[in-house]
Order: C-alpha cells, then structure tokens, then sequence
C-alpha cells in the first residue's frame, strides 16, 4: 500500500463525498472566460464591419434587415433598420424591387451584383450592390449579405473625365478642321474682294440696273458670310491647345465691368432685364488672357439674357475659396432653365437650343475650351424653369496682388 | 481524538423501496444508466424488473455483468471502459457486496481515470464520481453505505481497502423483498457478516455514541431473527435481517472494523473464497485476543448475546463468546480454519499480508503477526 493510513484518515473528518460543486465553478468560470473571449472577439468583428466603408446588410430571405454596420449610418438617417423591409429601408417602396440582386444571388445561391441610382434623402446616390448568399441550412441560403458601396462621387468624376476626353477630342477635331477650312476661306474672302474692285470697273458697262444690284448684293452677301465663317474659324481655333506663356494677371472684376460695357446697348433692348452684381472686392488675380475671359464672361452673360424672355434678373458674383486657392465667377439668371439631358451636351460644339439662325453651338464650346486652357473649370447648375447658374472656376494667382 | 464523523447515504428502505431506483436515478439527471449486477440477480429476474423500472422512467442503461464475487482490478478498468464507451450519467448496482464494490471501483475510474491500485488507501480519490444508486441484494455486505471498497489485485494476490467518504453512494434503495430469492446458504453467511460488521465496529477504538447504538441494535436484531429467517425465511424476518445489515454497516462505514477483517481480507485474497463464512471461524478468536482491551465492550455484547449480565465483565464477555461459538455451530457452517484452507504452511504469510491491512488500525488491541499467527491456531 502506498501510504498506510491513518485513524485520522478513516475518520475523514476533511473529507467529504465530493460533489460537483467545484467542477460546476471551474466549469462557471470557464464559461464565463469563454463569454468574454466571445464577446471580445464579436466586438472585434463588430469594429471591422463597422470599419467598412460600405454600408453591409444582412438581410433575411423574407426581405428583412437583421443588422446593419455603422456606414448605413452616415448615408442613411434615422434609427436601427432591423426588422424592416429592406426595399421600404433602401428605397422607400412598399414592395420588392423588380430588379432585386438579393432576389437573384437567392435564386442562383451565388453572388449577384448590381449598379443603381437611388434617391437618398432627396439626393441622387449611385449605389454598386452585392448580395451573397451565406448561412446554408440544406443547401439553402439562410440570409443574404448585402454590400452597398456608395460610387456617386467615382461615377461623377468618371463622367467629368469621359467628358472632358471627349471635349479635348472634339476640340482637336475642330481645331484641325478649322485650320483646314481657314485657307480657302481665306482665298474666297480674297477673290470676292478682288470681284468688288473689278465690278467698281465694270458698273458703268453694265446697262442693266437691276442686273448690277443683283451682283453688288451677292458679292456683298458672300463677304459677309465669309466674314462669319471667319469668325467661327477664329473661335475654333482657340480650341487647340496652347501655352501659359502669353498669359498675363487679369482682375476679374474688371473683366465683367468691360462685358458690361460692351453689352451696354443691348440691355436697353430688354428694359425688362436687371443685372445684379455681388463682387467680391478682394478678389485675387488670376492668369490669363484678358480677351478671352472677356469673351467667356461675354458668353455666359450673352445666353442668361437670352434664357430670359422678358422679365428677369441676372446676378454676377465672383467668390474666393481660399481652401481651393480657386476664383470664380458666377453667372445666375431667372430664365427658362435647361432641361437635365440637354445639361451634358451643353458644352459640345455645334448643339444649341437656341433657334435656327441665332445661335451657331459654339459658344459654350469655346468657353469650355478656353477655360479648359486656363487650368480651370466651367460647371452649371440649372432647375428648369427656374433659371441656371453657370460657375467659372480658375486658379488664383499667387499672393502677389488683389485687385483694388 | 474526540471529534467524530457520522456519515450515511440517504435510504430508502421498505418491500416495494424497489420502485423509486429509476425515480432516484432520474433526480441527479440520469438519462443513460450504468447497470451493474451478476447473473444470479439476472436467473431471479431481479435485473429484468430493474430494467423495467428504469424504463418507466424513460431512462436508457447499459448493463454490465462481466464480475466475479470478489471483484477483480482488471473487472474495473472494463467496466470503466465501458461506462464511457456507452456515455453513461449514473452508476445502478443490484447485488451483493461483489457488484456494488465493482460499482463502486468503477464509477471512481470512470470519473478519475487511472488504475485501482492508485486508489488504493484512504481518501485518495481527488474527483466527484458520478451518482451512484445502490440496491442491496444480501443483508450483510453493507457495500451500499460503506465508505470502503475492496478490490481484489490479481497480480499481488491481495485485496485492495479503498477508503474514501466519496464512495458512500448517494442513495442506498434497500427493498427485503430482493432478498427473498436468496438460497438459506446466502442468508446465513450475510447474517453472519453482518454480525461481524456490527461486533468490531462496536469495539473500534474510534466508535462513538453514534455509532455504537447501531452496532448493539444490529447485533441484538441478528441474534434474535437470523434463527427465525432460517425457519421461516418470510419478509417479514429477511426485514429484521435487512435492518441489522444496514445499521451494522452505518456504524461500521464509520469506525471501519477491525482484526478479524484484517484476516478475513487477507484469506479471501489468497482463497477466494466467501467473505461470509470465514467469520465464524475468526471472530470468536479475535474477540477473546481483543476483551484484554474493552472488557466492558465486550461484555455488552455478551449481554445482547446471553441476554444477562454475569459477575464481571470479563465473565459476560467470555460467556457470551461461547454463546456465540455455540450460535455458529447451530448455524450449520464450517467453525474451523482447518476446515477453510487445508494448508498450515500458509498461515504465517497470510498473517503478515493481514498486519497491513487498513481494518487492523482500529483493532481495539494492537496485535502482532505472532498474536494473529496464535488466533489462527486456535481456530485451527
């Protein structure tokens, strides 16, 4: 025997019959080691889902939100969405979507992607969706994971990239055609000259009245319209692209007190017509050609007065956002607006909406161009009916002087 | 040493106790029960009604009967196996003492790992075993509400005493009627273990009050029904008989026993031979060796037994031994060592295997090899 015992051992009296009162506690307290670690490690879960700049979703196959991440937060207001249908959450509907790709990841039982645009809060968000299936029981998915990255802001800057590719492009073609066109325009110019000067000669030769009239007033009609093509020409040529070098400081301000002058006469035309004027008098310079900003500013101020038929008011503003170290000037009317799909052709060459014959679609192209030239940017804002604001953006120059 | 423990199962006790077995296994959250028992209990439907029993009670068993009477280490380690093999929650035995100590061993395996011979000893077990519901089928071996098990290790030839408060079973189920179906033979020697549990747990030298009212009780309720159960072994005697083994072994669970056990252990280990039937042989020897120390204690019993006092204690105490002498003869079992072990040479070792033996430490008197070697001659 290992160790003899003793009387005290028979008697036992620190020995009871041991029950599982210990082995619950140690179990107890395993348990309750256990809960923490869980619960720590679905807080850390919890932290990485909420770190995720994307709005997760896991939704039930019945349409309804169990939980949702953090991110759901900063694009969508209001309380926690569980237990709601997620198309009433998502989209402010009563019922399913028709394309759902929770519906279809559920009916494949594989992933499913899908873009949309969807009005959140009164403002347009574009949204790439991805459902995947998880949580199997027999094969069945469970719930759906659902993914919404908000794009809005790539797809805004993807499209003023494509756009701008496109501008460049056209601009180049146009350019080049002008060049092209340029030379026998030129030469016709020169011959109906030459016609004019030979006619003077020929006039009293001619016994017909009538006949020499007729010759005065075509040779004259083909100058004219020479002249405008020539114009054009001008116009499009400005589209190629060219150095800072000859830019030199313009003020801003005294850009639109010269458009103003310019348009001086024809604003008696539209005794219906007020411009307002917000200068900001500390505005910094920017660089530039004086002519050409000119002749944007020109632009802008000329279509606001068309847009507005009768009565009206046009407000010109320039602003400095010195977190943008950028400049701008503002050209806001009251007038007919311009409808949202005519909003991206705008600055195409050769698209008016203008009437047959008053205006030729260059306009806005050029300034697109010229601003373009200037390293800056030309935006619109327009709710039809209710007037549009054009806003030019250009670089400060440095801190060397403010206009006065 | 003053300060006393008393420590018993819950009992229940009574013809039809039987019943409740599945109930009781069912209150400490059985719902797969380890069965053991022996094919006597099975051949007298004693298990099949068990089984029944249990299924009353929506519980599932596995049963296990593969024991022999002085239950053996490697029986353990298998049943053992077994009970976790079959994810088993509580520990059943119906028999005598052979399945309940093998019940025992085994639930202390199953919930400790191990073999039995780390056990071995007092208060080594470090771990709760599982419940353990008992139902004696003998009154005598007293296994269902001892703190001890013997185990018997094949190798060494010895019989292991593990003694350990977390081997008092949780519920002792004690119906007489299972002891119905007994032989007469069985009856007797229960009896007589009995009786030998309640006189040297009376005289252990860490008897107490408590314990001592039971061990006179026991011995008085023995003396006047076993004759009776002989003659008429009707419930209402094996009750009387049921009784005394269960007070018996509460006091002897307690002040454990004392030299004719240290022998008793010592032949069964060498023998195999049964438990029961060596005590007539041994405890009248051991109580003459023994009176020198508690002449008074022994004279109580020879009260009980004669059912008189005489002069002295020492004269109430000798006369009552040769009642007992007398008793025993009447009994119809063998009342001679010689009859026991036909081989003298053997005594001497199988009295030093009984010096160590645990139930020697509370012998009311110390006794040498060469005491235990003289006793075995006179009772030769």
């Amino acid at each position: 025997m290992p160790n003899k015992p003793s009387l005290e051992d028979i008697v036992g009296i620190g020995h009871s019959k041991l029950g599982f009162f210990k082995e619950l506690q140690h179990k107890i307290e395993e348990l309750n080691r256990s809960n923490m670690e869980l619960m720590r490690q679905r807080k850390h879960v919890q932290a990485i889902v909420d770190g995720i700049a994307d709005i997760v979703a896991v939704i039930s196959t019945d349409y309804r939100i169990r939980s949702v991440n953090h991110s759901y937060y900063d694009i969508y207001s209001g309380d926690n969405p569980a237990g709601r249908h997620c198309y009433a959450v998502f989209r402010g509907r009563n019922r399913p979507c028709e394309q759902c790709a929770l519906k279809d990841a559920l009916e494949a039982n594989a992933v499913r992607r899908q873009s949309a645009i969807v009005s959140v809060n009164g403002e347009n968000r574009h949204f790439e969706i991805t459902a995947s299936p998880f949580g199997q029981t027999d094969g069945l998915p469970g719930e759906i994971i659902v993914v919404k990255r908000d794009v809005t802001r790539e797809k805004e800057l993807r499209a003023k990239y494509y756009h701008a590719e496109k501008m460049a492009t056209i601009g180049l073609l146009a350019a080049g055609v002008a060049h092209e066109i340029n030379n026998p325009l030129t030469a016709i110019q020169g011959f109906t000259d030459g016609l004019r000067r030979r006619m003077e000669k020929l006039a009293p030769h001619i016994p017909d009245e009538t006949v020499k009239a007729d010759f005065n007033e075509y040779l004259a009609i083909i100058r004219d319209e020479c002249r405008r093509c020539s114009d054009i020409v001008r116009s499009l040529l400005t589209f190629s692209p060219r150095s800072s070098a000859e830019f030199s400081r313009v003020a801003l301000n005294r850009v639109i007190d010269n458009v103003l002058r310019i348009i001086q006469n024809r604003l008696k035309q539209q005794p219906g017509l007020r411009i307002d004027l917000a200068l900001d008098e500390n505005l910094p310079m920017v660089n530039g050609l004086p002519e050409e900003l000119t002749q944007v500013i020109l632009n802008l101020v000329l279509n606001a007065m068309d847009a507005i038929a009768d009565q009206g008011t046009i407000t010109l503003r320039t602003v400095f956002t010195p977190e943008k170290n950028s400049v701008s000037v503002e050209v806001a009317d009251t007038g007919c607006g311009i409808a949202p799909e005519k909003r991206s052709k705008l600055f195409e060459p050769f698209y008016t909406t203008k009437p047959v014959g008053k205006g030729t679609g260059i306009g806005l192209s050029t300034c697109y161009h010229i601003i373009g030239a200037h390293g800056g940017e030309i935006a619109v804002e327009s709710t039809p009916g209710a007037g549009s604001v054009f806003r030019v953006s250009l670089p400060a120059a440095e801190e060397s002087a403010r206009e006065s | 040493m003053d300060v006393r423990k008393f420590a018993v199962p819950e009992i229940l006790f009574g013809a039809g106790s039987l019943e409740y077995a599945g109930l009781c296994a069912r209150r400490f959250g059985a719902e797969k029960v380890f069965l053991v028992s022996d094919t006597g209990l099975e051949q007298a439907g004693w298990v099949g009604q068990v089984l029944e029993i249990l299924k009353a009670q929506d519980l599932d068993w596995h049963y296990f009967n593969e024991i022999t009477s002085n239950p053996r280490d490697f029986q353990i380690v298998e049943g053992a196996r077994r009970y976790l093999e079959a994810g088993c929650d509580v520990v059943m035995a119906i028999g005598g003492g052979s399945p309940m100590d093998a019940a025992k061993g085994i639930a202390m395996l199953a919930s400790s790992g191990g073999r039995v011979q780390d056990y071995e000893g007092a208060n080594r077990i470090q771990r709760p075993l599982p419940p353990m519901v008992f139902i004696p089928s003998n009154a005598g071996s007293g296994a269902d509400i001892s703190q001890f098990a013997i185990i018997t290790d094949v190798e060494r030839q010895v019989k292991m005493s593990i003694i350990s408060r977390t081997l008092v079973p949780n519920i002792s189920v004690i119906d007489p009627r299972v002891l119905t179906t007994k032989p007469a033979d069985l009856i007797v020697s229960s009896a007589i273990d009995a009786l030998s549990h309640a006189i040297e747990s009376y005289v252990s030298n860490i008897a107490s009050t408590l314990t001592e009212i039971h061990s006179l009780k026991a011995v008085d309720l023995i003396m006047t029904w076993l004759p009776c159960a002989i003659e008429q072994p009707g419930l209402e005697n094996l009750e009387k008989l049921s009784t005394a083994s269960t007070l018996a072994a509460m006091a002897f669970s307690n002040t454990s026993l004392g030299m004719d056990h240290a022998l008793a252990h010592s032949l069964g280990g060498k023998l195999d031979i049964a438990h029961g039937l060596i005590h007539p042989v041994l405890l009248p020897p051991v109580m003459r060796f023994n009176m020198a120390a508690c002449p008074a204690k022994m004279a109580d019993i020879g009260q009980i037994v004669l059912g008189k006092r005489l002069d002295t204690h020492e004269a109430t105490a000798l006369a009552g031994i040769e009642k007992l002498e007398a008793f025993f003869a009447g009994l119809n079992v063998s009342t001679r060592l010689g009859q026991i072990i036909g081989d003298k040479q053997s005594l001497e070792k199988l009295c030093r295997m009984a010096a160590r033996d645990v139930c020697l430490l509370t012998n009311p008197r110390d006794a040498t090899v060469a005491d235990m070697l003289n006793i075995c001659k006179e009772a030769w």
